[in-house]
């Protein structure tokens, strides 16, 4: 139960795969040792996993054409309902995932309690979000965030599971006594988590999408009080609701949104992911980043470049020497430089000379291939260390919606490089 | 196929049928059989202080989430028009604070409801242009071209919500399903066509809607939730090519993904429900969200008047919102405990260092009375009567209140929910900068 299924976390497929796999089997993706200092990431290159700052906390606000938002840091004081919300940007290469595929951040439904890993803004000067000059737990400064994931995402990534081993069934308040431990067992003794539940609660089952009184009808679940569950394995899905005052305080305890029963269960909902991202990404283009260009003559120019990672492995296929494309200028943002047709009119048309491969394991944020790109337009927004989107042929041709791109003198400063003032102050 | 009915539980205003004038299921009462989008009243109507305004006055359009500021509650719809649906901007909305927000056929919350959903709007004016938290656009918005293959009504001035649901509420509503006449499946995605239409028959016109589907849409059936490869490994659908699915009625999730540059305007089936167990089943999830919202928010009402004691003591009447599971109003008991506490048109509570539940006003609820109600009057029919010894500033005439009877939890909301012990004008009345300025023309 809860194998990863390899499609999901492959970056490349084929006998040439340089691959993202299986984080359980990865040391490189486990958490920093607390007290890693703050880091900022350099210009063109990828930060080290490793130099991230580990923090969670609940979704709150989504601006997803500027991908940022807004979380509920957990940790610190024990009045988790006072923690402002604290505003996070995701970096160029920043990888989203959910129910342990593949996403955007329009996918996480709000209220969400995310893992991330964040460091702090590249380029103070253009950040999106407000620069934070006195840290805290509730208040990182590393607000940059590398990876975003979900509870299940991030439990299939480290390689652990949550166990159950009790459930307290109440008209008002029904509450799990569960542990997290890693799925390959370990030394210790994890400690216990009291968890809630209620009944919008979703438990998935195979094919099926239950409710806690379906449990409770086929004598899964008692109809009230207590029951041991022997530490049945499964994965969760977390989120918050309130819970106690500044009188009574509950400390960060979090509420069972979605609860996978098996295996089967878990990979169908990543499976529905991965085909929505895709799709996602197959109608806004590939990214990457720009790490030379060759130029030639009358415009006609080779550009190299690494596209990002943490996408389907089907979405890379899709890149063959030969193959056609297109190439548009972007910003830190993902947004496209468009026209008012779609971003492919103005885009460099071109083909793809080569497809390389990294033997080694790649940086997290880049999927470890590179593109060399000729094209006969190459223009400003295509230079070495800029953002592009690039489509290969197969791709449809279509056209994102407004707010998902840039139009020549229209476009603001603010549009390319959004201001930090949308955010309250608390 | 019985498919479709509404769920009482949901539906219901008000509790204790005896004493109730209650539809038995919406899509039956004269005033829940509003207009489908598009229309278009005669007039815009701008809603008056303390009076819910007429359901007939409301401009009806419909269009797809695109941004959310669920602790104001308000956000961007890309509004549906004539011309080409991806040009079109987000256009800013705010719910009114009795606006009703609907998902999966059951009360919700804006947070409910992901990015992406096509919504159905019932929508006025800005009752006071001078506050409103989104751009006040001229009257007539609606009525100008936007120009450049955008068509017209995809600026409604109309941007103040009464009602905003997404495809299956308003179907349930209106007593509508979709039939389904031909599928065509090619490489993990494909088309339907189908067409929306009364559940009883009776539309001389209905037209055939073509929509997209792939491999991340869920097909809902009893208790499963299956996937294209699910339908087409059973032999249901075709693994390639086309067929004819009879009129088969469901229900759809619709959303809206990026379409080829020929085509203006295409749905795209995000959820499909084959019968009513699966429908209910997800209403019943969504419904128990949102009461546990509810209850842990507390339920909004307006004051409709004090009567003044000594020594701090009055009697608020207030008038209860409308739109929450019956199951909620039923706990507004007399002689009950029961707080109340100050907040704003965006429902935000007042709050001091520690939070509502400390500022608010203790007391009992001395009378409920309950009267007929539309579901989408904005009030649920019932008033209540509440006493208390600390009537407060935030607690006066047409002002936004929040109710918890001592049945409910006593938790407090989270920061971004309630107004902190310095705060200033724009916390309380939220300025529309937060959203992009429209740039002509796109």
């Amino acid at each position: 139960m809860f194998l990863i299924p390899r499609p999901l976390f492959l970056v490349v497929v084929g006998s040439l795969v340089v691959s993202f796999h299986a984080a359980s089997e990865e040391p490189r993706t486990k958490d920093p040792e607390p007290g890693t200092g703050p880091f900022r990431p350099e210009p063109g290159k990828f930060p080290p996993f490793e130099k991230a700052h580990a923090y969670r906390g609940e979704l709150v606000f989504v601006d997803h054409v500027n991908r940022r938002g807004s979380l509920r840091v957990a940790g610190g004081s024990e009045v988790f309902f006072q923690h402002n919300p604290q505003p996070f940007a995701m970096l160029p290469y920043g990888i989203v995932r959910y129910h342990g595929a593949p996403a955007d951040l329009r996918n996480i439904p709000l209220g969400t309690l995310l893992h991330v890993r964040a460091f702090l803004p590249p380029d103070p000067k253009n950040s999106a979000v407000p620069v934070v000059e006195k840290p805290s737990v509730e208040q990182p400064a590393e607000n940059h965030v590398l990876l975003l994931e979900d509870e299940p995402s991030h439990c299939l990534r480290e390689g652990m599971i949550w166990k159950l081993k009790e459930v307290d069934l109440h008209r008002n308040e029904t509450k799990i006594i569960a542990t997290l431990e890693p799925k390959a067992g370990g030394n210790g003794k994890p400690a216990e988590q009291t968890l809630t539940l209620d009944d919008g609660t979703r438990i998935w089952r195979g094919r099926e999408c239950l409710a806690p009184a379906d449990l409770v009808a086929d004598g899964t679940w008692p109809t009230e009080g207590k029951k041991s569950l022997g530490g049945q394995s499964v994965q969760l899905g977390l989120g918050w609701l309130p819970a106690g005052t500044w009188e009574n305080r509950v400390e960060n305890q979090f509420h069972i949104t979605d609860l996978w029963m098996d295996g089967t269960a878990m990979q169908r909902c990543a499976s529905r992911q991965t085909g929505l991202h895709a799709s996602f990404i197959r109608t806004r283009l590939m990214p990457a980043w720009v790490d030379a260009v060759e130029y030639g003559q009358f415009g006609r120019a080779t550009v190299t470049a690494t596209l990002f990672g943490g996408m389907d492995a089907s979405l890379y296929a899709d890149f063959k020497k030969g193959e056609q494309g297109v190439m548009a200028a972007a910003e830190n943002t993902l947004k496209p430089w468009s026209s008012i047709v779609s971003s492919s009119h103005i885009a460099s048309k071109g083909s793809i000379l080569d497809v390389m491969r990294e033997d080694a394991e790649p940086p997290f944020g880049s999927s470890g291939i590179q593109i060399r790109f000729e094209t006969d337009l190459i223009i400003e927004g295509i230079r070495p260390g800029r953002i592009v989107r690039v489509r290969p042929a197969s791709w449809p041709h279509v056209a994102a919606p407004r707010e998902e791109y840039l139009i020549d003198h229209r476009t603001g400063l603010d549009d390319r490089f959004p201001t930090p003032a949308i955010f309250p102050r608390y | 196929m019985n498919l479709c009915l509404v769920s009482r539980s949901v539906f219901l205003v008000l509790t204790f049928a005896c004493t109730l004038v209650v539809p038995a299921r919406a899509a039956d009462e004269p005033g829940n059989k509003t207009k489908e989008q598009g229309t278009r009243a005669a007039e815009p109507f701008r809603p008056e202080p303390g009076k819910f305004p007429p359901l007939d006055k409301a401009h009806a359009y419909r269009g797809e989430l695109v941004f959310v500021d669920h602790a104001n509650r308000r956000g961007s719809l890309r509004v549906q028009g004539s011309g080409v649906f991806r040009r079109n901007d987000p256009n800013p909305f705010a719910l009114l604070p009795y606006g009703m927000v609907r998902y999966h056929g059951a009360p919700a919350d804006l947070r409910d409801i992901p990015l992406g959903t096509v919504m159905h709007v019932l929508a006025f004016l800005p009752p006071d242009p001078k506050t409103s938290p989104v751009p006040v656009l001229p009257v007539n918005s609606k009525e100008i071209d936007a120009s450049h293959y955008r068509g017209v009504g995809i600026f409604p001035a109309e941007n103040h919500v009464l009602l905003l649901e997404d495809e299956p509420s308003h179907c349930q509503r209106l007593g509508l399903i979709w039939k389904l006449h031909t599928v065509e499946v090619k490489e993990q995605e494909g088309m339907i066509t189908s067409t929306r239409m009364p559940k009883q028959g009776g539309n001389p016109k209905p037209s055939v809607e073509t929509m997209t589907f792939d491999a991340s849409t869920r097909f809902w059936r009893g208790r499963e939730v299956l996937n294209l490869d699910d339908l087409t490994a059973e032999g249901t659908w075709p693994t390639a090519g086309k067929k004819a699915l009879g009129d088969q009625t469901v229900l759809l999730g619709i959303t809206w993904k990026p379409t080829p540059e020929g085509v203006f305007t295409r749905f795209h089936v995000s959820d499909l429900w084959f019968d009513d167990a699966s429908i209910q089943r997800a209403g019943k999830i969504q419904a128990e969200t949102h009461k546990a919202f509810i209850r842990s928010r507390w339920m909004p009402a307006w004051v409709d008047s004090v009567e003044y004691g000594k020594f701090g003591r009055a009697t608020v009447t207030a008038t209860l919102f409308g739109g929450m599971d019956e199951s909620l109003y039923a706990d507004f008991k007399k002689d009950v405990p029961a707080m109340m506490n100050a907040a704003e048109n965006t429902l935000k509570h007042a709050g001091g260092h520690y939070g509502p539940a400390q500022l608010a006003s203790n007391g009992s609820l001395t009378g409920v009375t309950r009267a007929a109600a539309d579901l989408l009057s904005g009030g649920s029919g019932i008033q209540i009567r509440f006493e208390t010894d600390l009537i407060i500033e935030g607690l006066r005439p047409g002002r936004v209140v929040r109710l918890r009877p001592a049945n409910w939890p006593l938790v407090e909301p989270p920061r971004e929910e309630y107004l902190g012990f310095y705060f200033s004008a724009e916390d309380r009345f939220p300025k529309p900068d937060i959203f992009p300025p429209k740039r002509d023309p796109y």
